[in-house]
């Protein structure tokens, strides 16, 4: 929409309320205070002069009497000044608190101005867009509802047919039906094959389905988590085998804690699996767990072919796969984290992954010590990635103020708003002076906690999760 | 012999299930809901009930309360702590549970174990 400036008319001028108003004080203030003022000092020089008093004392007075002038008209001024705050600044300041509130999400707030001018106009206005927004809240949220719930039932419908499919193709396969020649037996071996792999990508549907709806199960109970890693990895040990790859595991003294035992391990399993699929033949994939404050850290190294800050981000995101030559043979659904960080999250905890292209990835999740009382929903199938722009644009304009919304900008259309990018664009900052040392090192740290906020909680605390793995550095 | 009823409104399931059964000598009796299963135990006189639990007509729950000496296995695609949650599994003749999809080898030796076979 644009917007049509016209230009000065003095119709507008004399039919704007808010015109009349300001015009009306600025009349009182221009010509009702020289008024008054001409009105003092002739009463207190005529009081004054009529006396014939020596020439000091009468400088004296003519001094004191413009003080109080000065004075009287500062009063004057006062309370002029006092009703056009009560007239204009006060109905800004309530818009102001509101509009502060619909930034919140809060759309239920109104304001309520009857000043009967133009701000009384903007305040409807303001309203009435509230009421807008507020609508297009609620639907929002029913779609998103709506979508969870056709994820569900489309999912629970997918997967009715495979029963009766897998059932034949097993008998088939296992002669029931008669001996298969070796063509037919190869033939069925592909049909089984990727029956299997559409049935678990229908299962990982529904379980994003759960995940979204929160009706993921928790089963917590105490569980001994240095027997749940060992246990876990043994079981991956086979896989790892296949691949010549080691599993390193060193685990600290552990306190017994209320946990899902099946739950984390799942996470445990997806997070070792990756690791194999993206190790180097002979190489080795670290596991540690450890106890640091009111959460267990657990953590997943391999020394594979690592990512890019884009792919660090993105990882989480349904069906995201690392842009690499080798992608097609390392198959999979593409939901294993973004379920992971589902099962995750719903016991708020917090996952992350640390990574550096031809070095290796780190993956890193913290259960807490005490199990939560209810599970929340958790958005998995929306990208994060909205959300960190939405933070570092918040950054921006906190450290670098109005300047920072255009810088922001720019780097956003230079698609240079990753971790990397923005560390190197900070030190840039630095060396023009625009920032000290000390700003810059803020600035990174905040830049930090927008792509991992999980490090927050870590960072806050003075344990870095690296710290694990210091003596590999 | 024994007989089994499979009780499942998907006829591909029924079949599918009667087909593996019988291959292992078993009577196989079939059944496409609630109302349908209870007839058809007093014509049957099953060993064993395969039953789904998310069939149209007549809701689970009803079907097993009026079930109290034959031996019931769940067949379903939602899983078993969903079942425990809807309380359909505190009967004691409720001995298993079965997740579709299931296993050829794991569905015989679920209910020949149930058997006693």
């Amino acid at each position: 929409m644009v917007w049509d400036d016209e230009g000065f008319s003095l119709k507008k001028l004399l039919f704007s309320k808010i015109n009349r108003k300001l015009t009306f004080l600025f009349a009182i203030v221009g010509l009702v205070a020289p008024a008054l003022a001409l009105f003092f000092f002739y009463n207190i020089s005529v009081s004054i002069l009529s006396d014939s008093l020596p020439a000091e004392q009468s400088v004296m007075l003519e001094t004191t009497a413009a003080i109080i002038i000065t004075l009287l008209l500062a009063i004057d001024a006062g309370v002029i000044g006092f009703f056009v705050s009560r007239s204009i600044s006060k109905p800004i300041k309530e818009l102001y608190m509101v509009t502060k509130e619909v930034q919140k999400g809060n759309f239920n707030v109104r304001t309520n101005i009857k000043t009967g001018d133009e701000i009384e106009e903007l305040s409807v206005a303001f309203n009435n867009t509230t009421t807008a927004l507020a609508k297009l809240d609620t639907e929002r949220k029913e779609i998103d509802n709506a979508k969870s719930e056709f994820l569900s039932i489309t999912s629970h419908e997918l997967r009715s047919p495979m029963t009766p499919m897998k059932a034949q193709l097993q008998m088939l396969e296992g002669g029931y039906f008669g001996k298969l020649t070796k063509k037919q037996k190869d033939s069925l071996k592909i049909v089984v094959r990727n029956a299997d792999r559409l049935d678990k990508i229908i299962v990982d549907f529904l379980e994003v389905s759960r995940i979204e709806a929160a009706r993921l199960k928790f089963a917590f109970k105490e569980t001994n988590i240095k027997d749940l890693v060992e246990e876990t990895v043994e079981f991956m040990n086979g896989f790892a085998k296949e691949k010549n790859v080691t599993l390193d595991l060193k685990i600290d003294k552990l306190p017994i804690i209320e946990l899902d035992p099946d739950r984390t391990s799942q996470v445990l399993r997806n997070l070792i699996n990756n690791a194999i699929k993206f190790s180097k033949n002979k190489s080795k994939i670290e596991i540690r767990a450890k106890h640091v404050d009111d959460h267990i850290l657990f953590s997943v190294r391999d020394y594979g072919c690592g990512m890019n800050s884009e792919d660090q981000i993105r990882i989480f995101e349904p069906f995201y796969q690392v842009e690499d030559h080798s992608v097609r043979k390392h198959g999979g659904t593409g939901l294993g984290l973004t379920i992971c960080r589902g099962i995750v999250e719903s016991q708020k905890g917090k996952i992350w992954v640390e990574s550096k292209p031809e070095s290796g990835s780190t993956f890193y999740f913290i259960v807490p010590l005490k199990p939560v009382e209810e599970i929340e929903p958790i958005k998995v199938l929306f990208s994060p990635r909205n959300k960190i722009e939405r933070k570092l644009k918040e950054e921006f304009k906190s450290i670098l103020g109005p300047l920072g919304m255009g810088e922001f900008n720019e780097l956003k259309g230079k698609n240079a708003l990753w971790k990397e990018d923005l560390f190197k664009y900070v030190t840039s900052l630095t060396r023009q002076h625009i920032l000290n040392e000390e700003q810059g090192k803020f600035f990174k740290n905040r830049i930090g906690i927008v792509f991992g906020n999980e490090k927050d909680v870590i960072n806050d605390k003075n344990v870095t999760p690296t710290s694990i793995f210091e003596v590999v550095k | 012999m024994k007989t089994i009823l499979v009780v499942d409104d998907e006829e591909d399931i029924r079949e599918s299930v009667k087909l593996i059964l019988e291959s292992r000598g078993y009577n196989v009796e079939m059944a496409e809901n609630g109302d349908d299963c209870l007839k058809k135990i007093l014509s049957a006189k099953p060993d064993l009930i395969l039953l789904d639990i998310m069939m149209p007509g007549l809701p689970v729950d009803e079907v097993v309360k009026q079930i109290t000496d034959i031996n019931i296995a769940f067949m379903s695609v939602v899983r078993i702590s969903e079942a425990r949650k809807r309380g359909l599994c505190t009967q004691d003749n409720i001995v298993d549970f079965i997740q579709k999809p299931f296993d050829v080898g794991d569905l015989i030796g679920r209910v020949e174990l149930i058997l006693g076979e």
